[in-house]
């Protein structure tokens, strides 16, 4: 206790106040700090002279969310919705679209990080993980569809007892 | 904007049987259903969620076993991006990968027990 008071604390006052002061002292490793203990000591910044504060990127701390990410989160989900309608293009054009949407905002976020919050990149991201399971989805039922159709033959396909009967022998 | 959700409610209570029984004979057909006679993977929903409106459940998860699941996930998206939540992201996506193992594994229920037709 007497060596950190003669090391790094100049003001001696014999009060649990000087363990703070050594504690915030370790923490700003800037001794000049504690020839002020009253006005500055919740403010442990390494450069004084920086209006920003460390988090808060450029504009005086304002964040903004990826412009898209609400967007790419909207269509990743409605893509497992969409799945099935019409053959799965549907959810492929979406799961698509939401894929190269997210793609830019990633890049952007990764660019420069403190302008853009982190919520918003975890909804982009949750959302590209539901695009992707949902483009996989209508990617495989849009693949059957073309399968089917090659193998049967239209005819086949608009045909319900041929469609029948064809299953019935495949079993 | 704010008024919509609202006016649906109050339509749904007001003549709420009126309702459901138009949406029961207004059913989008499936084009893979009428053209191939086969149930795809998404059919059943729109029953699923007639029977949900009617209040039955156990009909709708009959019909449709991922109506719930999926209708919690958009309520909770909605949620998530209005009041962003600390872990909503995460949840998303654990609900979105349920969902879709529930809508899979009974469509390859619905092949096993001969139901597509």
């Amino acid at each position: 206790m007497s060596e950190e008071q003669e090391g790094q604390v100049p003001n001696s006052q014999p009060n649990p106040e000087n363990s703070q002061n050594a504690q915030q002292s370790q923490n700003t490793q800037n001794p000049q700090w504690q020839q002020n203990p009253q006005g500055y000591q919740h403010f442990n910044q390494p450069n004084p002279g920086n209006p920003f504060p460390p988090y808060g990127g450029g504009f005086g701390g304002m964040q903004m969310a990826l412009p898209n990410a609400t967007i790419t989160l909207v269509l990743g989900i409605l893509s497992i919705v969409t799945c099935c309608c019409f053959y799965g293009i549907i959810g492929v054009v979406l799961g698509v679209v939401a894929l190269i949407l997210s793609r830019k905002d990633k890049e952007n976020y990764l660019a420069n990080m403190n302008y853009y919050t982190v919520s918003s990149y975890k909804n982009l991201n949750a959302g590209r993980v539901c695009a992707i399971i949902g483009l996989i989805l209508s990617a495989i039922i849009v693949l059957l569809c073309i399968v089917f159709a090659i193998f049967f033959g239209f005819s086949t396909l608009t045909d319900e007892e041929a469609i029948k009967q064809m299953l019935q022998e495949l079993q | 904007m704010k008024g919509i959700p609202v006016v649906f409610f109050l339509l749904l209570i007001g003549e709420g049987s009126g309702l459901i029984h138009w949406l029961e004979n207004h059913l989008l057909s499936c084009p893979f259903k009428t053209w191939t006679g086969i149930d795809c993977p998404g059919c059943g929903l729109q029953r699923s969620l007639v029977a949900l409106l009617k209040g039955d459940v156990w009909m709708s998860f009959k019909f449709y076993p991922a109506t719930l699941p999926i209708l919690a996930l958009f309520i909770f998206t909605i949620l998530h991006l209005k009041f962003d939540f600390k872990n909503g992201a995460f949840l998303i996506k654990l609900m979105y990968i349920f969902a879709t193992v529930i809508i899979v594994t009974s469509y390859i229920y619905k092949i096993y027990h001969h139901q597509l037709f």
